[in-house]
């Protein structure tokens, strides 16, 4: 820097520091925020755009670690259903204002048994979808703070996730809730008739270098498979393919196999891409606060479900 | 008061005469979707928190009555990129609202945008 080009910054800055308090309350954390990005609760990158054209590296071999984001311009948040079978009409959005007792006439119809079409009956969404329930009947169990379990961790509101791997486990962190499982790599088998879990009991192994095969199992028949309120049973078997592509992208296929409740097994994701984040990103916190719903409820929740009942 | 699980229709009217609990949580129902209302008032309160932030503000109706408007947003971390933060509103703050009313009438909505007193102009981005 030049001697005047010095002396005129000191003058600005000793300006900034004489100027009105409020001022320069606001002058001096601006400039701090510049010097330093923002450490704490990272926001992944929300366009598409973000990513063109970057050249990643080559995909490690057997290495799933790291944190990965389920971007929302890609359909993550999957608020009518698991994202390859949303409960719309083929119309673009059609049926996202309910009426419907079930999913006839959707675009991607799920294979329902008599008896899963009767559980899905029985489970009320909020929506949207066309099978979406005004509050005072809907029942779903994440309204009451429950846990969102698996796989419904990433079938709604899927975020991001931080994968590490040890000797033993690949440890499954999610933002949504803040559900975490453990896979184990010990080579165990699955457990038979296990006491149920929400996020259930998880082996994985290498199908090849890049792609890491998870089955899951003992899930607690509570939770919703999608925000579309798709039921299981205790026979839900949940297969999982991490597939490593490069070294920032990952594809991930769900695959939901419930002999009771569906005729045939169904892929609920299919190669959706995960983006591989700074090792220093901070995941924002998203839990379930029951004091946070009750005060939520207190202000807007319960005004409008109420009023809503006196038509 | 005893929680009802809702199982017929039948037991709805049930349901309208006992205490709303913690299932109270709305879904899309209640909103008039792809309705758009904008509102200019003030500021009373901005409540930034899970499981989603709310805005309160007091606008003037024709009669010249003051009507309490009481709009929600998403998440704190799904309205971060749009540029909201804790201190985006202040009491006293005059804004324009624009917003997803409820179906019913009732001053309450969910908030698409905020033009801020300094003429700042936010977008929550999604309301899902």
């Amino acid at each position: 820097m030049t001697k005047g080009l010095a002396v005129s910054t000191a003058v600005v800055a000793a300006g900034l520091m004489l100027s009105p308090v409020l001022g320069a309350q606001t002058a001096a954390p601006k400039a701090a925020a510049q010097a330093q990005p923002e450490k704490w609760n990272s926001i992944p990158p929300l366009k598409a755009s973000d990513y063109a054209g970057k050249k990643p590296g080559p995909a490690p071999r057997r290495d799933l670690s790291g944190i990965w984001d389920a971007p929302e311009f890609q359909g993550a948040r999957q608020v009518s259903g698991a994202l390859e079978h949303p409960a719309l009409l083929p119309t673009k959005g059609g049926g996202s204002q309910g009426g419907q007792s079930d999913e006839t006439g959707i675009a991607h119809p799920v294979p329902y048994t008599a008896a899963g079409l009767a559980a899905l009956k029985a489970n009320h969404p909020s929506g949207p979808g066309v099978r979406q329930f005004p509050a005072a009947l809907a029942n779903d169990p994440l309204d009451q703070c429950d846990p969102a379990g698996f796989p419904r961790m990433e079938l709604y509101q899927f975020r991001t996730i931080e994968l590490v791997q040890t000797g033993n486990q690949v440890i499954d962190l999610n933002e949504f809730y803040g559900g975490w499982r453990i896979i184990w790599t010990d080579g165990r088998e699955l457990p038979k008739d296990p006491d149920p879990r929400w996020n259930g009991y998880s082996v994985g192994k290498w199908a090849d270098d890049y792609t890491f095969v998870v089955e899951t199992t003992g899930l607690n028949k509570r939770s919703w498979v999608d925000h579309a309120g798709r039921p299981h049973s205790d026979e839900l078997r949940v297969e999982e393919r991490f597939h490593r592509v490069d070294h920032d992208n990952m594809e991930l296929t769900v695959i939901i196999n419930d002999p009771k409740m569906y005729t045939e097994p169904w892929v609920a994701l299919n190669k959706f891409v995960l983006h591989l984040q700074p090792p220093d990103f901070d995941m924002a916190e998203l839990l379930c606060s029951p004091i946070d719903m009750a005060d939520y409820n207190k202000q807007i929740g319960d005004v409008v479900i109420e009023d809503s009942g006196k038509k | 008061m005893k929680k009802r699980l809702i199982a017929t229709g039948a037991m709805f009217i049930g349901l309208l005469f006992s205490s709303v609990s913690l299932s109270a949580h709305h879904g899309n129902a209640e909103f008039a979707i792809g309705k758009t209302v904008t509102v200019k008032g003030t500021v009373t309160k901005w409540f930034w928190a899970n499981p989603h932030c709310i805005l309160s503000f007091d606008a003037k109706a024709d009669d010249g009555q003051l009507v309490h408007w009481v709009v929600e947003t998403q998440p704190p971390q799904s309205i971060v990129p749009g540029g909201f933060s804790k201190q985006t509103f202040k009491p006293g703050d005059v804004v324009t609202i624009t917003l997803e009313p409820v179906k019913n009438g009732l001053p309450l909505g969910r908030m698409l945008g905020a033009v801020l007193p300094d003429g700042t102009k936010l977008v929550t981005g999604h309301l899902d």
